[in-house]
């Protein structure tokens, strides 16, 4: 058959909005943002059905689908999104019309307005560029695969600017998008990814509220939204939630005012920050984002009295962790909350040395975590809102059972072992 | 294991530099090419300041920098946190550290994103701390705003003519080192360019210091108009015009494109790359830093492309924006006529972003963004280099983004011989070796072009050497070759003008 009678299968007709099926690679900041790309393809008519996210990061997922298409040696969590394409591109039963991959510039972080800017890290943000180039290198992959490449340059901490890169971004990819109907799609985004971060920080509070009132010790993870990714932060919190230690994301932390005004009092009250969520007092270069929000959780480690510990993750040859090291332990350290840190995770799993730190690090606590909370409550002032009347009674279905909560002092038992 | 509680963690806030300790303390600075470093340094001292340049970074500093502050930083950073370090154990070997707190504050660029450069603030402190220099005064000057006295203290006043002279010194050192690398590969006399430029140089440093001082509106009606660096530009341009070269000598040019730190200081930072490629037998076309400075320009004023049809004020900033850069260009354009037209001009930065486009998206910011991009294309496809050697730090992170995307380029256009090094500071057989391959592609590439050259023109090397011999003023430094846009090689367009002036076919 000669080929110029044939079409290319780029040169389909794009299917209908509601059967359009878009990949999204899971990875870096859609970590933290995916409910807005949820929300905004849903406010476009595309079928929830038929948005799909690649699988969580696995070193068989970089073998089967990223092998010889890296470009840059750089941070796994940058490098694995090679795997997360190739599985959208080649690993789907159905065929995908669009693997959408947004260029991430500003995030709108909590801090937003109290720090210098909400910058993403300057590998994350090109991520889609440099992993695109492995995709061309030796031919035209998408177009190969009749798949339209999607990678809008995104602002997503200016709002007034959304809409206007995302038409122009999108316009291609879904058939007959208007500049209007975007904007109106941006703002369903925004409120969905609102609401999402809300219900966790309400879990993240009630979680507080039961540690405060059970007098309990609990977590608090220091690390990139992608190390949620078990595949990239290793799932080394379930570990030690396997303990019975509730665990807190300083990302989803609650940040009610009662709270804040509570925590960051003394420091307002001395003129040292001008806001509960400014952090000019330890880190006046406040411009990255994920940075921005790891610093500030340091600060709230230091300060609530049940977190008596903090884990830090950070990924191999994470450029933008390694000025923050000394800062961040620093913080943690000199308010006498333990501080354990896994630097310089990759690709493998680290089993055995995972395993011996997290008997580590609740071996201190059983020892310590009584102390802590103690001394620590003895610094803060009183009307602590997680004691107050208006702090809910009884835990929710999402509060940590009160039978395997690591009480300081009581030797817990992995929940996976029982 | 720290369960007791302290003082809480405070960053590093320096006591400020007050205006009466001008007289009595000295500002250091570095981590440009030396040039700039003295004009700089004459600058500095016209506006009332004591002012002296750090020594150019060894492996020792390299070292030191590791060792004292934390693991994983960049190589640039390493360099210079450990040439900072370095030479103030020294001094305070000789002065004491409190003498050294006390006479000495550094001076140091900072950034606003996207990359962590901006933050190495913490990489110093920590440095300084682990040095027992504590007390000492550094301060991080942030690209985007100059008036810093609030942070700084009044003693660092930045202000209008302090800025202009640091832009015209720039300007100026920006072209004496382009004419410079050109000359220097085809010099007769060994040294000759060397010694010149060292006289320049301080030439030029004298008019800095002799520079009027002025008040800020009227200096800049008075650097925007006036004669005096152009004159001085001249005297740079007559004192080159002595130097004698043989340009019938096919070298293959090679553009230095990277990381800032990397691509302009000239030292072990480097490898001194610039010096080994030319002994190598190539031409160097090194990175102006004002080309950089155009790029930061573009930067700014993308911001209000997209604001444009947002914000009503946007398109107005837009337009004024425009202007001010053509007015920039205009400047550089002006210091160059001085010299001869002779040094490289300026790429378009909207040409560099068209070029890259389908690479790297012009908003991505940190580094060279995809003016990286842009300038490999925009030298490989405008025949202004037969290779591009960039210079990328160890764990630098816009770097080996801009690097990565060129792996589309190359698939794209494979002959592009393209050396991207990886500069560790302490692997330099392996970076340079690297390098060599690629260069050596680059020789017979340029041997060839030169070749074919004279096979298009008919002319034989002897033959146009004679018509050269017989018209002295060719063999200036001076002499201005013009680029025939056809072939690369500066030996390849001196045959094609000798063929034009021989009336021969080109």
């Amino acid at each position: 058959m000669p080929s110029w009678f044939g079409r290319t299968r780029s040169a389909e007709p794009a299917p209908s909005r509601s059967k359009l099926r878009v990949g999204i690679p899971r990875v870096l900041n859609v970590w933290s943002t995916h409910q807005f790309w949820v929300g905004l393809f849903g406010a476009l008519g595309v079928d929830p059905r038929n948005l799909v996210f690649s699988a969580d990061t696995s070193e068989e997922q970089g073998r089967q689908f990223g092998k010889g298409r890296g470009t840059v040696d750089c941070c796994y969590p940058v490098k694995c999104a090679t795997g997360h394409y190739g599985e959208l591109i080649f690993g789907q039963r159905e065929k995908l019309d669009v693997l959408f991959s947004p260029m991430i510039y500003t995030l709108p972080s909590f801090l937003s307005g109290h720090v210098a800017r909400t910058l993403t890290c300057p590998r994350v943000m090109a991520a889609p560029e440099n992993i695109k180039a492995g995709f061309l290198k030796e031919r035209e992959v998408f177009a190969d695969q009749g798949i339209h490449y999607a990678t809008p340059f995104v602002s997503l901490d200016e709002p007034k600017l959304v809409p206007k890169q995302l038409f122009e971004g999108l316009r291609e990819a879904v058939p007959g998008l208007t500049m209007e109907e975007t904007a109106r799609a941006v703002d369903a985004a925004y409120r969905a990814l609102r609401d999402f971060n809300d219900r966790l920080r309400k879990k993240s509070r009630e979680v507080l509220e039961w540690c405060a009132r059970e007098e309990r010790a609990c977590l608090l993870v220091l690390a990139r939204p992608y190390h949620m990714d078990p595949g990239i932060g290793h799932e080394i919190e379930v570990d030690l939630q396997a303990y019975g230690y509730p665990i807190l994301w300083a990302q989803y932390f609650p940040i009610d005012d009662d709270l804040m005004q509570w925590a960051f009092g003394p420091d307002l009250a001395a003129g040292a920050i001008r806001s509960p969520f400014d952090i000019r007092d330890v880190w006046p270069s406040s411009y990255s984002s994920n940075t921005n929000e790891i610093l500030w959780g340091a600060k709230v480690a230091a300060r609530v009295p049940w977190i008596a510990c903090v884990v830090r993750m950070s990924s191999y040859e994470c450029g933008m962790d390694q000025p923050t090291y000394t800062p961040v332990q620093q913080i943690v350290e000199r308010s006498g909350t333990l501080f354990f840190s896994f630097q310089d995770l990759d690709s493998t799993k680290p089993a055995g040395s995972v395993k011996i730190r997290v008997e580590t690090i609740t071996h201190y606590l059983e020892r310590y975590a009584a102390d802590i909370v103690a001394r620590k409550k003895a610094t803060m002032p009183p009307g602590c809102p997680l004691l107050s009347a208006g702090a809910s009674a009884a835990p929710s279905e999402t509060s940590p059972r009160s039978d395997c909560a690591g009480k300081a002092g009581a030797r817990t038992t992995p929940e996976r072992a029982r | 294991m720290a369960t007791v509680i302290a003082e809480p963690y405070r960053a590093y806030t320096p006591r400020p530099f007050t205006r009466a300790e001008r007289d009595s303390v000295t500002i250091l600075f570095g981590g440009l090419h030396w040039r700039a470093e003295r004009i700089l340094q004459a600058v500095l001292e016209q506006s009332g300041y004591r002012a002296r340049v750090l020594p150019v970074a060894t492996k020792e500093d390299l070292l030191a920098g590791r060792e004292v502050a934390d693991i994983g930083q960049c190589c640039p950073t390493s360099f210079t946190t450990g040439n900072l370090v370095n030479f103030l154990r020294g001094e305070s070997k000789r002065i004491g550290a409190e003498e050294v707190s006390k006479r000495y504050v550094y001076l140091t660029a900072g950034s606003c994103g996207a990359c962590r450069f901006g933050q190495y603030h913490q990489s110093y402190e920590l440095a300084l701390r682990n040095s027992g220099l504590d007390a000492f005064r550094m301060f991080l000057m942030a690209q985007d705003n100059l008036d810093q006295k609030a942070v700084m203290g009044d003693g660092l006043d930045f202000n209008l003519p302090i800025t202009l002279g640091c832009l015209w010194a720039i300007f100026c050192t920006d072209l004496v080192q382009d004419l410079e690398y050109q000359v220097r590969p085809y010099e007769a006399v060994p040294g000759s360019t060397d010694a010149v430029v060292k006289e320049s140089v301080e030439h030029l440093y004298e008019v800095f210091h002799r520079r009027p001082a002025r008040g800020p509106w009227t200096s800049l009606a008075w650097h925007l108009a006036t004669p005096y660096f152009t004159k001085a530009l001249r005297e740079v341009h007559r004192r080159f015009a002595a130097i004698e070269v043989d340009r019938l000598r096919p070298k293959p040019i090679v553009k230095i494109t990277g990381e800032f730190y990397l691509q302009t200081v000239e030292g072990a930072p480097n490898y001194n790359i610039h010096r080994w490629l030319e002994a190598e037998g190539a031409e160097v076309y090194p990175a102006a830093v004002s080309v950089w400075m155009d790029y930061l320009l573009r930067l700014g004023l993308q911001r209000f492309e997209d604001y444009s049809g947002i914000e009503r004020s946007a398109r107005i900033k837009l337009g004024a924006g425009r202007v001010v850069q053509k007015l920039y260009r205009g400047l550089v354009a002006r210091l160059r006529h001085a010299l001869g037209d002779l040094p490289h001009e300026m790429p378009q930065q909207l040409e560099l972003r068209r070029l890259a486009a389908p690479y790297f998206h012009s908003r991505l910011d940190g580094g060279e963004g995809d003016m990286l991009v842009g300038k490999a294309l925009w030298a490989h496809l405008g025949k202004k280099a037969h290779m591009i050697c960039e210079l990328s730090p160890y764990s630098c992170m816009p770097n080996t983004m801009s690097i990565g995307a060129m792996a589309g380029v190359i698939g794209k256009y494979p002959d592009l011989l393209y050396a991207p090094l990886e500069i560790k500071g302490d692997a330099e057989v392996h970076a340079l070796s690297r390098c060599q391959m690629i260069l050596t592609e680059a020789k017979k590439r340029a041997q060839r072009e030169f070749e074919e050259t004279l096979e298009r023109t008919r002319l034989t090397v002897d033959e146009v050497r004679a018509y050269v011999d017989a018209h002295p003023v060719m063999k200036r430094a001076t002499y201005r070759v013009p680029h025939s846009g056809a072939v690369a090689g500066t030996g390849a367009n001196m045959v094609m003008h000798v063929a034009r002036a021989m009336g021969r076919a080109t």
